[in-house]
């Protein structure tokens, strides 16, 4: 076997060991409070918004997200800020203001009850079913992946880490369920700053500041890797998609997918204590969230400068998914290095974590309590939640093993992303805007979207479409799924009978009395929201 | 700390029969323990380290000061809590 890249010391386990025991107390001391289905699988909608808004941008802040955008900034430099600024602002901001009014005011518990209740069953089948798969193979991807990163950085054996890692997840959620999966998603969020942290502060210390960082690129003749936007009128940049990828593929569809129907992240804003909470979430979550880029695109562009296995002699074609790796062992001394190691560990148990939970409400409220026993008293759900809490870890456990046979993970979770999410987000802004769209035009567009995206990767996959990267097949294809869904759901609807608009009374703008504006108006979404957008285009100019 | 957006607005909705009492686990109180323990062992193990460890962290001695950085922010959540039981408690 290879040596392990990293020697970890006494101090550096002291760290991680102290972390899975705060994890599982926390999980412990939850247990008392889950009395009912709303307790285990919405937190009782009972937490304040610095919770479900920290926890909602944390549970996107998986450890493959962050060493995969670090990968990027090194691979495409500045231009991943896109992902950022571009990729995430906008669409918090959208679901905050406007779309949670809807989730929120119409007390549903799910993404799919929502579905049901504005198109009609089948819709909420078709969602309920293909969620439920994917938050499984994600479980899978991270568990996979961090007993990978494990046993090449710290020589774990690849088993035990599995197993390991799914026991302490399995615990803690099995005991405190929606709550645990936040509050791990909140202590991660703190020390992926305070862990990461210091790799940042060290590489722009050693290349001179911004200024250095700047100047260097610049007498390499590397420049386009240090603009955003500038070089985007042709796909003839480092990203190698135009600004119409970026913008509408990215920016618009994938993006608004993922943000505002992925049950994932909405489930967090589901879990606050009234409605302004609940959109003051993802508002709150965008803030934080415009601050990533230090974690993750400077590293990345240091190492370009730093490191001798990205110096431009080097060999080309290097993998650039071991630069966070390859940083940490550069610049961090034990004691350091184990609170960066328990960062990562941190936030692969909280994307497992949050996909679990995910997964045992959509089980037990979407499928089991609509399809298999419906009208059980509430504290059947409860236990059946559990067990699919044990049954969901043991079906990752599995997928973990399916993982092991690809290649690139990022690109894998992309496109799943943009098979389910892309055309879900048309379905949704149909259903909340416009009180046309019906309950088989809602069915036939999510279907023909997700068909669609299957038939663009065919094509791409067997060399029928080509684009200059895999990122902007994924972009193009998030599109189109778009488009289709979007066509074929105001088509569908066109001919078919549309529903009595007093059932719709919450679920559609238009039909739904508009929330009381906050007395105060320092506390109002609107405002937040705005200010958001405003510090995005901001920050988008300066690194144009 | 002084959220306005925690406070209680009158939108609360009316806790029906059903309703849970809320999870009065504070969560300040975990993160300001671990990070407190994790910035005393950090500063400790700085104060007891060689200079030579540190060549690679560019001659600083950063496992001191983010010791110490972790126990004021660590210190600064468990402060919070205290005060917040405080004030309901009077």
């Amino acid at each position: 076997m290879q040596a392990p890249i990293i020697a970890l010391n006494a101090v550096d386990y002291a760290i991680i060991a102290g972390y899975i025991l705060v994890m599982v107390l926390v999980g412990y001391s939850l247990k008392k409070y889950m009395k009912t289905g709303e307790d285990f699988f919405l937190s009782g909608r009972s937490l304040p918004s610095w919770i479900t808004g920290l926890a909602f941008l944390s549970a996107n802040l998986g450890a493959l997200e962050i060493i995969g955008m670090v990968a990027n900034s090194a691979k495409y430099g500045i231009a991943t800020v896109h992902f950022y600024w571009v990729g995430a602002i906008p669409a918090m901001v959208f679901l905050g203001v406007f779309m949670m009014p809807f989730y929120y005011g119409s007390r549903v518990r799910t993404v799919p009850e929502y579905l049901k209740r504005r198109y009609n069953e089948r819709t909420r089948g078709l969602n309920a079913i293909s969620f439920a798969i994917m938050t499984i193979l994600m479980s899978g991807i991270s568990l996979y992946a961090m007993a990978l990163l494990f046993k090449v950085m710290l020589g774990w054996p690849f088993h035990t880490s599995v197993l390991f890692a799914a026991v302490v997840v399995l615990l803690y959620v099995f005991w405190g369920g929606l709550s645990s999966s936040i509050y791990n998603e909140v202590i991660q969020f703190f020390l992926i700053w305070l862990g990461l942290l210091p790799i940042v502060f060290l590489g722009l210390r050693q290349v001179g500041g911004f200024a250095g960082l700047a100047a260097k690129f610049a007498a390499t003749m590397r420049e386009p890797l240090l603009h955003s936007i500038k070089f985007l009128g042709t796909s003839n940049n480092p990203l190698g998609v135009d600004w119409f990828g970026v913008v509408m593929g990215l920016g618009f569809v994938l993006s608004f997918g993922y943000w505002t129907t992925d049950f994932l992240v909405v489930q967090r804003a589901l879990a606050s204590k009234n409605i302004n909470a609940a959109r003051m979430t993802p508002i709150i979550a965008a803030f934080p969230k415009m601050l990533v880029p230090i974690l993750v695109v400077i590293p990345g562009l240091v190492a370009l400068l730093v490191l001798p296995q990205y110096s431009q002699s080097a060999v080309p074609a290097t993998d650039y998914n071991s630069t966070l790796i390859l940083l940490m062992k550069y610049y961090l001394p034990n004691g350091l290095l184990g609170l960066a190691i328990t960062a990562l560990l941190a936030s692969f148990m909280s994307g497992m974590a949050g996909n679990v939970t995910a997964f045992n409400t959509i089980w037990t409220y979407d499928i089991y309590g609509s399809y298999i026993r419906k009208g059980r008293p509430d504290a059947h759900y409860v236990k059946v939640g559990k067990w699919a809490t044990v049954v969901g870890v043991l079906i990752s456990i599995g997928t973990a093993y399916i993982a092991l046979g690809f290649k690139n993970l990022m690109d894998y979770m992309q496109l799943i992303f943009s098979f389910f999410n892309a055309p879900l987000f048309a379905t949704f802004l149909l259903g909340m805007f416009w009180r046309g769209a019906t309950g088989a035009g809602g069915f036939w567009g999510l279907l023909v979207g997700i068909l669609t995206a299957a038939g663009h990767y065919l094509l791409f996959k067997l060399g029928v479409i080509h684009y200059h990267s895999d990122m902007a097949a994924n972009f193009y294809q998030a599109w189109w799924a778009w488009l289709a869904d979007f066509v074929v759901t105001i088509g569908v609807s066109l001919f078919t009978a549309k529903r009595d608009p007093k059932e719709l009374a919450g679920l559609v703008f238009g039909l739904t009395p508009k929330p009381k504006a906050h007395r105060r108006w320092y506390a109002r979404p609107a405002v937040w929201g705005a200010l958001a957008i405003a510090v995005a285009v901001a920050l988008n100019l300066i690194f144009w | 700390m002084s959220d306005p957006i925690e406070t209680q607005g009158p939108e609360t909705p009316d806790s029906g029969a059903g309703m849970s009492q809320g999870h009065v686990l504070d969560l300040k109180l975990p993160i300001g323990w671990l990070l407190s323990a994790y910035g005393v062992l950090l500063t400790v193990y700085g104060l007891v380290t060689k200079k030579e460890m540190y060549q690679i962290s560019l001659g600083l001695n950063l496992n001191l000061a983010w010791g110490i950085l972790m126990i004021v922010i660590g210190g600064g959540f468990l402060l919070a809590a205290f005060l917040k039981k405080g004030r309901k408690a009077g």
